[in-house]
């Protein structure tokens, strides 16, 4: 049983950054005049999601260690000598792995190609709904020229740009661009999860299956939506508008709890290379039973605190003094794992040679 | 689909002969193609032809999965701890230090960690694993308790193990000489901290085990 | 023909050996296969089966056959990873001739072109010098189909008496010995008979790297409650964890087994009952026993007296036995001897011929055993019959529709085909599955030959290391591109499958052998349209001989998982036709056989059993003050013989890429030697480099060097051509040698890749 203290820590912080987001989409639509009456429903999708993700990620950060990545994460980066050069590391690897999904890529071209399709449609949508959504966003005809839109920012103008210019096209079809590209990496996800052996013995539905599909829904309906108000004269339009916010309001109601959960866990991976950095800055650690470096000595102090904070209790009663399995390596583990059972053999066979002679 | 309940795996080093076919296999093996996820020691080559094969042993608590800043490892309910989710590991290596047996492996530059998932791929459609199957000496073995008991008498399958103070179940047996030294509940392996490999498994004179100490140079 | 045609760096940049790799469909896990084709692994001799996975005329991967009962989806390492070696980038897909101007030394060849010019160089040398002038090498890894084909071709097409094979270099001091004991040459009992006995006797056989799917008879054998013996020089990993081990000196084995057998007749722990009515000749083995009391034992062999008396006393009281060994007593020219001495101890006991209870030899190629049984020796004719008896001759005279004069008499071992090529004898030559300057001992004297040869043709599916002194390659089969059967270790008759079709001009084998035979004219008996007609002939000239295939058929070994022969379609004490299921375990008591008609269990006219006397003599280029320490050599478990074949598969180098020198860190101190060092090892026939690996696993007045490399790196050039004077078996695991500290890294490990 998880103590309660933690899950009302969790609410609390839930409840202050939905707070916090909710006067943000009041102050940004300027006291919700220029908040969209017919998006209300996405919008408390958004406030819902927005606390079940915070309270989920105050939940997951209170996990032991996770406490100490976060802690020791933050506290390498912040280190004042180090400040400057993580700073330009963080970009560096912040454009490798998230803008590029260089490491994707290498788990398998397939793999990595549909992620980044998905990825880049999926924040280009977010980038545009949500705003608009909450109000942050809208247009105006510049005041008598019918031919160009004003943008509008958290109620403060922006640029302005022609309706029937290239960019306008642009602009005002960004949704669907962002719509080909996630159709176009759900397709090459389906491919790989209905081909690949790996794939097809490990994936669940709930997990691997349901969030493509999701995505697909969205993306489809939006697109209808844009085909029937171009081409149809708006048939079904009322109709579309409803499924489409029906699948858009499920996933953010999913966001928290599902797969894409990990768009918010990911960052850590930049957290945990400065802790490596900082890991390798000093002496490593050296098995206990052959001398071999093997770890950051701070990992392994770390985890060893983790460990029991977790309860486990790998302590061993070592000639000189107090000792951990911790600060044994892992080729030496399997070593001992191997001549644990070979000494019980040997043990055995000799007494039954032995035998032999009484 | 899952892992058929009553099918285990066993492990017998003392069998192990160092050859090598279930690395060679494991690489075939779907779920992580092209990548060997078994470990198959010598443990000290110069010493001793002695090997070990480590395989998961797919703990009913797996530290590694408690370890896991990321939750990125899971256990199914047929009892398997898979390797790490990809979308949510974040390569810290956790695991890798932490795994009492030694058998998680990071991929740095895929930033994931990979380890033996008992080729789940294939168990999970009632085939045995690679490595399981093709062992020439089946020090790694896969069938049911029943078929284990007929075919080893001398042995028996444990599967507590003694680390510290800590206590480990797993899934996957270890097989110790039952028939030979009597019943022992657990495997104590930071007791065998001061072992070292020898030359001969077997005391020919209670003295030595070096059966060359008598040949001139 | 003469030297190399180009530098040999050049041949191996394009003909490799280069290592395939995991790539493409078969790195892919979401390619599926077109079918799984059922055969046997193409290495050694216990012939696993494994199921082949084919797509686009390609093997793409392999999936266990759990329902082979040899090894129940076992495989070693090789057998993991066999399915490599297709779609190879060294694959010859046309012949190529020598021709010194192309940059790599050979120049692609149409096949029909080269078939005309090898058919034309065999009839000049045979007109010119004689028929006995153009010889053949050939193999025990071919089908035996194949091996029937080549005795054919050479007796029936080229009337040589120059025909034999690799496997006078594996199983004929095993041949030889089971024939003078036995009348028959043949693992008496199936592997699963070795379950369930009392003691296992291991002789000379690192079966955990040479035949590893024997292990885990052997560990199952110990825990049903066997004690297993091993005896070796080094503590290979069977040997880590036996009860008991004998760590002999290098050739030494027949005084260990005569000093056991003297303990187990001074004891009393004879079967006197089995030796007096099932054998003949005991008294004249006890007679020469009696010269090894225990002591002298010890101090010949190395092994203690202690551990001697317990070898007898598990052998000698025990009530079920298996023994079974392997080169390691065979590559001797005491061989026969030895393999003797192994079977004295089996007969004194009287425990073969019994459900758990027999003798065996494990074979090394393939078809180890069927290679050696159909007439592809230069002294045998098909059915394991002599070719020297003129019975047999008529028979076969008959069988093969020409004259019986006109049937080549007996010719000579392997080894002598070349002295008889340096004689000038020996003029033209062809080989099929052999790759002699890797396998044969002494190599530089086989370089020498093959520089003296007006005319040689090699057929292989690369360029092998041999081949590159060719004039002519023709482009041959690999064995999941052809269909067959081979006999595996228990004398079990299987059949290989043929998964995909022969790249781009390369034929299968025995395509290449009858265009050849109709190039030069002479196509009579060479019109087989496949390897069926070939098995059906196989069995027609078998019949009545003691290896009597002619009750085998495909359809029964794909119902029965393999046929044990002999497998008689007449039943030999009444001749009418029966439907005989085959013969798993030999000399049952009661058993029939066509040679002892009823007299008895055993292969001759009285039924009985020979002893003979199994006489120790020493080594040829023994250790001697010039050459102080044991050169033995042998195998490692990643790579098969001579490499062609496994020193291309890239995973399998990685496991093991180089030779290295094994030696005792006593000896390596003594040498001022350290683990890694650049060592040089010299015999009177050469020196080689190599690096050493310093472990205690060796006996520390012996070295060990695996011998599946070639050029700078062969063990072979360092082994003495002594042979057995019965056998003709080379002395591989013994000659002196002396070792030092190399001055500097060998030339070679600048510019030759690992398995180069």
């Amino acid at each position: 049983m998880r103590p309660p203290r933690e899950q009302r820590r969790a609410a609390v912080w839930g409840g202050l950054v939905t707070a916090v987001l909710a006067a943000l989409i009041v102050a940004g639509s300027r006291n919700l005049n220029h908040f969209d009456a017919a998006l209300v429903g996405y919008t408390f999708a958004t406030l819902f999601a927005a606390f079940a993700i915070t309270y989920r990620y105050s939940m997951w950060l209170q996990r032991p260690p996770t406490r100490m990545y976060w802690r020791r994460g933050w506290s390498v980066f912040l280190t004042p000598r180090f400040i400057g050069g993580n700073l330009v590391e963080a970009v560096r690897r912040l454009t490798l792995s998230f803008a590029a999904n260089r490491f994707i890529f290498r788990r398998g071209r397939l793999r990595g190609a549909a992620h980044w399709l998905i990825m880049w449609g999926c924040v280009l949508a977010a980038a545009i709904t949500f705003p608009l959504v909450w109000g942050w966003i809208h247009f105006e005809t510049v005041p008598g020229r019918l031919d160009r839109y004003q943008i509008y920012l958290f109620g403060f103008p922006a640029q302005s740009f022609a309706v029937h210019s290239v960019i306008g096209f642009v602009i005002f079809h960004g949704l669907v661009w962002s719509a080909l590209l996630v159709i176009a990496g759900v397709m090459l996800a389906f491919r790989r999860r209905m081909v690949d052996h790996a794939a097809v013995s490990l994936q669940q539905f709930a997990q691997d299956v349901m969030p493509l599909l999701l995505l697909f829904a969205i993306s489809v309906t939006g697109l209808m939506l844009t085909a029937s108000y171009t081409w149809m004269k708006g048939y079904a339009y009322d109709f579309l508008a409803i499924l489409h916010a029906i699948t858009v309001i499920l996933t953010l109601l999913y966001l928290p709890f599902g797969k894409l959960f990990h768009i918010f866990q990911r960052p850590a991976q930049i957290g945990v290379s400065f802790y490596k950095d900082a890991g390798s800055r000093e002496p490593a650690a050296r098995c206990r039973r052959c001398g071999m470096a093997y770890a950051p000595a701070m990992m392994v102090r770390d985890l060893i605190g983790v460990e029991r904070d977790l309860g486990f209790a790998y302590e061993m009663d070592a000639a000189d003094g107090a000792a951990h399995y911790q600060e044994i390596c892992p080729r030496c583990r399997r070593a001992m794992f191997g001549l644990a059972q070979a000494g019980a053999w040997s043990e055995g066979l000799t007494a039954r040679l032995a035998g032999d002679k009484d | 689909m899952a892992k058929p309940a009553e099918l285990h795996f066993f492990i017998d080093p003392n069998r192990c002969i160092g050859c090598q076919a279930c690395v060679q296999a494991c690489t075939e093996c779907d779920t992580h193609r092209g990548e060997s996820m078994i470990h198959l020691e010598f443990i000290d080559r110069a010493a001793s032809t002695q090997t070990v094969p480590v395989v998961c042993m797919h703990c009913e608590q797996p530290t590694c999965a408690e370890v896991c800043p990321a939750d990125a490892i899971k256990r199914t309910g047929d009892g398997v701890v898979q390797s790490a989710r990809k979308p949510r590991c974040i390569a810290c290596g956790n695991c890798v230090v932490a795994c009492p047996f030694g058998v998680p492996e990071l991929y740095e530059d895929r930033q994931i960690m990979m380890k033996c998932d008992m080729c789940y791929d294939r168990t999970s459609v009632g085939k045995k694993p690679m490595c399981a199957t093709v062992c020439p000496s089946q020090a790694l073995f896969f069938g049911t308790l029943d078929q284990i008991g007929q075919l080893r008498p001398l042995s028996e399958p444990v599967n507590q193990f003694r680390f510290g103070h800590q206590v480990i179940s797993t899934r996957v047996f270890m097989m110790m000489p039952g028939g030979l030294v009597g019943h022992r509940p657990l495997v104590d392996v930071t007791a065998a901290m001061q072992d070292r490999p020898r030359e001969r498994a077997i005391r020919l004179t209670p003295a030595t085990t070096d059966p060359f100490s008598q040949v001139e140079v | 023909m003469a030297t190399l045609p180009v530098d040999e760096l050049k041949i191996i940049e394009r003909f490799g050996p280069h290592q395939s790799a995991m790539t493409g469909v078969r790195l892919s896990t979401s390619t599926e296969p077109e079918r799984l084709v059922k055969t046997h692994c193409c290495f050694c001799g216990q012939q696993c089966g494994v199921q082949l996975k084919v797509r686009d005329n390609q093997v793409i991967g392999f999936e266990p056959w759990e329902e082979f009962p040899f090894n129940r989806g076992m495989l070693c390492p090789k057998g993991v990873k066999r399915y490599l070696q297709g779609a190879h980038p060294d694959r010859l897909t046309t012949a190529v001739g020598r021709d010194s101007s192309s940059p790599h030394g050979f120049s692609p060849l149409p096949y029909n072109e080269a078939i005309a010019r090898v058919a034309g160089e065999i009839a000049r040398i045979q007109q010119v010098h004689g028929p006995a002038a153009f010889a053949l090498l050939s193999g025990a890894s071919l089908t035996t189909e194949k091996t029937y084909l080549m005795g054919k071709f050479a007796r029936v097409c080229l009337r040589t008496p120059y025909i034999d094979y690799n496997g006078r270099l594996c199983m004929v001091s095993a041949g030889a010995a089971n024939k003078k004991a036995f009348g028959i040459d043949r693992t008496t009992n199936p592997w699963s008979d070795m379950v369930g006995t009392e003691v296992v006797w291991v002789a000379g056989s690192n079966v955990a790297e040479c035949s590893p799917i024997t292990t885990n008879y052997l560990w199952q054998a110990r825990e049903q409650g066997a004690r297993i013996i091993v005896q070796d020089p080094r503590i290979t990993p069977v040997a880590r964890t036996c009860d008991l081990y004998l760590p002999v000196r290098p050739g030494r084995d027949a005084a260990l087994f005569a000093g056991v057998l003297n303990l187990m007749i001074e004891h009393g722990w004879i079967d006197r009952d089995f030796t007096e009515t099932m054998t003949v000749g005991f008294d004249e083995v006890a007679a020469y026993c009696r010269q090894w009391p225990v002591s002298r034992t010890a101090d010949v062999t190395g092994v203690p007296e202690r551990s001697l008396r317990q070898a007898a006393e598990w052998w000698g009281t025990a009530k079920t036995s298996f023994l079974f060994h392997a080169r390691g007593i065979e590559h001797h020219s005491n061989g026969v001897q030895n393999a003797l001495g192994t079977i004295n101890l089996v007969l004194a006991t009287g425990r073969i011929g019994k459900p758990k209870s027999g003798y065996g030899t494990i074979t090394g190629q393939a078809n180890g055993q069927g290679g050696r049984e159909h007439g592809q020796k230069c002294d045998q004719l098909p059915g394991w019959r002599d070719i020297s008896n003129p019975d047999h001759r008529r028979h076969i005279a008959a069988i093969w529709g020409i004259d019986e004069k006109d049937l080549p008499g007996p010719g000579v071992d392997a080894y002598e085909l070349f002295r008889k090529i340096d004689a000038g004898e020996i003029k033209g030559l062809l080989s099929l599955c052999f790759n002699p300057i890797v396998s044969l001992p002494d190599n530089a004297f086989i370089r020498r030959c093959l520089e003296k040869l007006e005319f040689y043709v090699a057929i292989d599916f690369f360029l092998n290391d041999t081949a590159r002194y060719a004039d002519i390659v023709l482009p041959g089969s690999l064995q999941e591109e052809d269909e067959g059967t081979v006999t595996q270790v228990e004398g079990r008759v299987i059949k290989i499958n043929k998964a995909i079709e022969c790249p781009g001009e390369a034929r299968q084998d025995w395509r290449i052998i009858q265009d050849l035979a109709h190039a030069l004219g002479r196509p009579h008996g060479f019109t087989f349209s496949g390897p069926r007609e070939i098995f059906d002939e196989l069995r027609r000239a078998s019949k009545g001989g003691v290896a009597d295939y002619s009750g085998i058929t495909y359809e029964k070994i794909d119902a029965q998982m393999g046929v044990f022969w002999p497998c008689y379609s007449e039943d030999p004490r009444t001749g009418l036709a029966i439907d005989h299921a085959g013969t798993p375990r030999l000399f049952e008591p009661g058993s029939y056989n066509p040679v002892a008609r009823g007299e008895g269990p055993f292969y001759f006219p009285d039924g009985r059993a020979r002893f003979n006397v199994a006489e120790y003599r020493p080594a040829v280029d023994d250790v001697s003050a010039e050459y102080p320490l044991f050169l033995t050599t042998g195998r490692v478990v990643s790579q098969f013989l001579s490499g062609t074949q496994t020193r291309r598969i890239g995973p399998l180098v990685k496991q093991y890429p180089e030779p290295r020198i094994e030696m005792h860190p006593r000896l390596a101190e003594r040498l001022g030697i350290a683990d890694s060092d650049w060592t040089t090892v010299e015999t009177r026939r050469g020196a080689i480099t190599l690096q050493a690996m310093v472990v205690t696993t060796i006996r520390p007045d012996t070295i060990f060097i695996p011998y599946h490399w070639a050029g700078p790196k062969s063990a072979n050039q360092l082994t003495v051509a002594a042979q057995d004077p019965i056998s003709k078996i080379p002395q591989y695991k013994v000659c002196g040698c002396r070792v030092r500290k190399a001055d500097a890294a060998p030339a070679y490990a600048a510019v030759r890749e690992p398995q180069q």
